[in-house]
């Protein structure tokens, strides 16, 4: 290269282009137009609803969540609400309790169904795949609203009243199944579970320690089971034996209520101060090495004082900002001992687990099932099955994958180990599948939660069904909006969070 | 949708690829002797043989219940057969019903055009003969078991009523059941002859080397479902003094045999045009035209000809016309100065001042300086946006001016469709909406998807840009959309929207759900192209910058390219889920399908309450074509080799 070449080269790179040229500028320029736009595009709506919701003489804000909704639900942990607040929760924990029945009963039917797509007799086979095209085909909500309609369409109830000599009533009021309830001596008897599940752990580490002196099986996951079988066997009949362990929370409860609330607020400054101090110990403990301390860089300096500042705020909060808080801890922990040590009370001698058949009702002009039995409603049957079938299908899809994405060699080696086929399956090929399966059987478990709100169309009271009822009402569509947006949100949330906690736990270790 | 833009996908690749699918295809397998091949798949162990004997049983019970369900004497088909014009088309008026058939008829040139210029020249594609054979077998056998399953008949009355007496539904003996259903057996007898004819028909070499291909089966299909209307009378039925009758009169329905039997010829010699053409060697400015008209054929067949819009000539005349014309000629100057390699500097700013000039507009709209046609607007604003990209296709002169045929027609279809939109429908009806039943599911779950896509790609890029604000942005639109059920979304549009709008200014029910369809599919097909976006190599971004190409140039004709073909089949899974999500539309109080089968005919005096044979009849509409879009997915997975790569 040439000497002016080079000049030229230096004066190009010297000289910064003009503005208008310069691409951080033009760049950063878009962005900000951009955004300008959405916030102006934003405001101006916001000010048009403002100014409508004022000409219609809707006045925006939360107090309706405390004003009574005056209409009763369906079904739910509390029929006849009393304000719309309570209402929506309601909603909330149908829909949260619809979807956590629903993700279990299709994760099981989704495995098995798709299992059933890659096994080797071709009528399993054929029905698994007959079903998965079936119903992953339709629109979920025409699913639901046709089981509405078939349950709908059922035999009535019939009129002679008591118990129903059977496990399963299927009625056009809906499903009724035998329900299984905690009985009087539950809680001692989890105390013998708990005892017996440490000592078959003990037991099964003795075993497989053993194991591996001798070289044969020596079934440690077995003899766990058997152990913790026994013990609870034992408690079946013996747990009154426990019934002391309820003194010992009602002491606890006792103790916590003689506490004052300057104590409480001793306690958790010194508390927070002590976390501190042990923090930043550790933390300058860290960074000292044989050679001295290593050099402290700005971030490590504003760690130290942020952690200082974090206890000075903590004192802060609980001593001037809610000195409230601290008597809040005394009642709220009072009050969980009692409820503790009632449920371990003495005095407890009925059945720990107990199981009540269906039974059938006449408190009005209709005989209905009583609440003896676990009673899926018309609407909470379709919503419930029409999610699980639905999302059954896109599992199954999901697994066959999975295990279709497990090299064909690792099938091979088991088969040539002679491992068993279920062995083979669940020791070889379903660990290395999970880690395919999970991410999108995530999104499965989210799409299942989300779709849960289609009980709107037959009139489930789940939260957006509810929510439709309070704005009908009340006219507040956009505050419920927002609840339901940030339900739904935090549902995603934390579907996500569980699911991704156990795919790093699956991932493959690599250096 | 899914088959425009796969057929245009399958259309644009040549011979070449169908050389190496049909390479890829592995020699089938010869057949097992009968008794060989079920103890190997159903008896091979215990176990499986318990399977088999489980299974069987419960698909059996299935299958009979499913049977005795729909052919009982209960069932009222007529409700469904009655209603299939409202199941349909809803209220869309009788005497119109032509322009229907003109919407029909042109999607199904415009198929048969794409599917003859992609279809297969060579002949190992398809079905065998031999498998064709012994699924029409299989299926003979499959009637006669359902014949022979189906519990018998139930005795009715003279007014069709079900007979009962004490121990409940009187029934005929078995027997005469069996010679009660000649008929079936007589479809059973049909089909396995068909079988059994192809498979002695042709010899065994020839039996092995016959494929069938998927179109021709379909057009035989189709065949002898358009015949049938001419036999049997499908939706053919009136009510004469509270009578059921299949004859003329005041039809409730009308008969569709004549339309469809045009329909089917034109579609068949549509078909042979495309291989004709395809034969002649028509190249790829053939496939472009065709795809475009795919692209306007949503716009054109809703507002043009379901519509057929009032238009005021004087009007169109003396502003739309001159508007139109005035709009070409500027732009298109602005574009042949812009693209003149030379004009450096000049380009930048003369860009810039056009998009001062086109944002000044809005914000005088919104504060009312000065009056101006919206139309006016967008067309500046349009002129502005090819002002700012016009650099990017600089060239020389034969590229100039193609460049500027296409901004001609851009701005005459422009223009053309807002003259038609802003002039009022001369067709009336009594209901708010023009179209409903299945026809409005079509029109939205289009309209969704041909705005969604653009937008889609969009959030893409703007999410894995290195710019934070686009990218915080769109992340969180994307997130939040995706974490919210779509019944909310819709709600909120169709109850909460007109709140946000400017005083004078409405938007119908079924516009305000397909801006919430469109809003909620994007975030979502966002999410496909990410993955298709960062399954590009870095190279290919590093060779793109050795070359010199603008940001632009690389996205456009680089990236995007290949990042579209990698996530093809999660588009089409997109596809299908919206198709299936306009279901939804029966909750948000329109009348699509869903809500003809399972409000309005259960309300209709002739047949209260009779809601299941809609709501299967529904099920099947939907089947039919989800199935179908899935299954050509699946193909086009393979035929990319999307998954081997």
């Amino acid at each position: 290269m040439s000497n002016t070449d080079q000049e030229t080269l230096a004066v190009t790179q010297s000289r910064r282009p003009p503005f208008y040229r310069d691409a951080t500028v033009l760049k950063w320029l878009a962005q900000v137009a951009a955004l300008a736009l959405v916030l102006f595009a934003l405001i101006f709506m916001a000010g048009q609803a403002g100014s409508n919701l004022q000409a219609k003489d809707i006045a925006t804000g939360y107090d309706f969540l405390g004003v009574s909704l005056g209409s009763d639900l369906g079904s739910g942990i509390d029929t006849n609400p009393d304000t719309s607040g309570r209402a929506l929760w309601v909603g909330m924990v149908n829909t949260i309790r619809v979807s956590i029945g629903g993700i279990l009963l299709a994760s099981v039917l989704g495995v098995v169904v798709g299992v059933g797509r890659l096994s080797s007799n071709w009528l399993v086979k054929r029905s698994c795949s007959v079903y998965v095209e079936t119903l992953r085909n339709i629109p979920l909500l025409v699913q639901i609203i046709l089981i509405f309609a078939v349950i709908a369409s059922l035999p009535r109830v019939a009129i002679d009243q008591g118990p129903i000599h059977g496990w399963l009533h299927i009625s056009n009021k809906g499903v009724s199944i035998p329900r299984v309830h905690i009985g009087d001596g539950f809680y001692q008897w989890l105390i013998f579970l708990l005892i017996g599940a440490a000592v078959g752990l003990w037991v099964k580490r003795r075993r497989s320690q053993r194991h591996d002196v001798i070289g044969r099986d020596t079934y440690p996951v077995a003899s766990f089971v058997a152990v913790v079988a026994a013990f609870a066997l034992a408690g079946w009949f013996a747990h009154p034996i426990f019934g002391w362990v309820g003194g010992i929370f009602d002491f606890i409860a006792s103790v916590l209520d003689a506490l004052t609330q300057q104590l409480v607020q001793l306690l958790i400054s010194a508390a927070a101060a002590a976390a501190a101090v042990l923090w930043i110990r550790r933390f300058l403990a860290r960074h000292r090495t044989p050679a001295g301390r290593t050099k402290l860089s700005d971030d490590d300096y504003f760690r130290v004082i942020f952690a200082g500042l974090a206890a000075v705020l903590a004192v802060l909060f609980v001593t001037v900002g809610w000195p409230g808080f601290s008597s809040w801890i005394i009642n709220s922990g009072r009050d969980l001992f009692e409820v503790l040590g009632d449920k371990f009370g003495d005095g407890r001698t009925g059945q720990p687990i107990d199981a009540k058949r269906p039974d059938i009702e006449q408190l009005g002009n209709f005989p209905n099932y009583g609440p003896a039995g676990l009673n899926l409603t018309q609407g909470l049957a379709a919503v419930y099955f029409g999610v699980v079938l639905y999302t059954a299908a896109f599992i199954a899809e999901i697994v066959r994958a999975g295990i279709q994405a497990v090299p064909k060699g690792q099938t091979e080696a088991a088969q040539a180990l002679g491992l068993r086929r279920l062995t083979m399956l669940r020791r070889v090929i379903l660990p290395q599948a999970l880690r395919v399966i999970l991410p999108p059987l995530g999104n499965q478990y989210l799409n299942l939660t989300k779709n849960t709100s289609l009980a709107l169309a037959i009139g489930y009271t789940d939260l957006v069904q509810v929510g439709q009822t309070v704005y009908n009402q009340t006219g507040k569509t956009l505050e419920v909006v927002s609840i339901w947006m940030l339900f739904y949100l935090a549902c995603s949330l934390t579907i996500s969070v569980v699911v991704n906690f156990f795919n790093v736990r699956l991932k493959i270790v690599e250096r | 949708m899914a088959d425009t833009r796969a057929a245009a996908e399958t259309a644009e690749r040549g011979g070449a690829e169908d050389a190496q699918a049909v390479e890829a295809l592995p020699p089938e397998q010869p057949g097992l002797p009968p008794s060989e091949w079920i103890r190997k798949n159903l008896f091979s162990s215990p176990f499986n043989s318990v399977l088999t004997v489980a299974f069987g049983l419960l698909a059996l019970l299935i299958v009979r219940g499913l049977l005795n369900f729909t052919f009982s004497e209960e069932r009222n088909w007529d409700a469904v057969r009655t209603n299939l014009r409202l199941i349909f088309t809803h209220a869309y008026p009788e005497e119109q019903y032509s322009r229907i058939w003109v919407c029909v008829g042109t999607i199904a040139v415009l198929a048969g055009l794409s599917v003859g210029l992609a279809a297969a020249e060579t002949a190992r594609r398809g079905v065998s003969v031999r498998k064709l054979s012994s699924s029409l077998v299989a299926m003979g056998a499959t009637v006669a078991l359902g014949v022979v399953l189906r519990e018998p008949s139930a005795l009715t009355d003279i007014e069709g009523r079900v007979r009962r007496d004490d121990s409940g539904i009187m029934r005929e003996s078995f027997a005469e059941a069996m010679t009660d259903r000649w008929a079936w057996w007589l479809a059973a007898a049909v089909l396995a002859s068909a079988g059994a004819a192809l498979w002695f028909g042709f010899g065994d070499e020839r039996r092995r080397e016959t494929y069938v291909r998927p179109v021709e089966l379909f057009m035989v299909g189709s065949a002898v479902l358009v015949l049938s209307g001419w036999i049997y009378p499908w939706g053919h039925y009136a009510f004469a003094d509270g009578e059921f009758i299949a004859e003329p009169g005041r039809t409730v329905a009308m008969s569709t045999k004549l339309p469809w039997t045009v329909i089917w010829l034109l579609l068949a010699a549509a078909i042979a045009a495309g291989r004709s053409m395809r034969r002649a060697g028509a190249g790829p400015n053939f496939t472009l035209a065709l795809n475009l008209c795919w692209l306007a054929c949503p716009f054109v067949l809703y507002w043009v000809v379901l519509r057929d819009p009032d238009l005021d000539w004087g009007r169109v005349l003396s502003v739309d016309i001159p508007l139109g014309v005035l709009f070409a000629a500027l732009g298109g100057a602005v574009l042949w100065l812009l693209t003149d390699q030379r004009i450096g500097e000049l380009g930048r700013i003369i860009a810039t001042l056009l998009m001062g000039v086109a944002v000044l507009n809005w914000v005088a709209g919104f504060f009312g300086w000065y009056p101006m046609l919206q139309k006016v607007r967008l067309s500046f604003l349009l002129v502005a946006l090819a002002a700012l990209v016009a650099h990017n296709f600089a060239g020389e002169r034969s590229k100039r001016l193609r460049l500027l045929a296409v901004w001609v027609a851009l701005m005459a279809v422009f223009h053309y469709m807002a003259t038609l939109m802003n002039s009022p429908s001369t067709v009336e009806t009594p209901t708010e909406a023009l179209i409903g039943g299945f026809s409005v599911t079509l029109i939205v779950a289009s309209f969704t998807l041909l705005f969604s896509f653009p937008l889609g790609v969009m959030l893409a890029l703007a999410r894995t840009s290195r710019l934070p604000i686009f990218r915080v942005m769109s992340t969180s639109f994307i997130e939040v959309v995706r974490g919210v059920p779509l019944i909310t979304i819709l709600l909120f549009f169709a109850v909460m929207l007109q709140l946000f709008l400017p005083d004078g200014m409405s938007i119908s029910l079924i516009a305000a759900a397909t801006l919430g369809y469109t809003l909620f599919s994007a975030a979502y097909l966002a999410e496909n192209v990410r993955g298709g976006l960062q399954s590009i190599r870095r190279g290919q971004y590093e060779a793109s910058d050795a070359v010199g190409l603008t940001a632009m140039q690389r996205t456009l004709f680089i990236v995007l390219p290949q990042a579209l073909r990698v996530s093809i089949p999660p588009l089409v899974g997109q596809v299908i889920a919206t198709f299936k999500e306009t279901s939804l539309l029966a909750v948000i109080g329109a009348f699509d399908l869903l809500r003809m089968a399972n409000n309005v005919i259960p309300s209709q005096t002739q047949f209260l309450g009779v809601k299941r044979e809609g709501l299967l009849f529904v099920c099947l509409v939907y089947w039919v074509f989800a199935y179908a879009m899935s299954k050509h997915s699946q193909r086009l997975e393979k035929r990319l080799g999307v998954g081997e790569r």
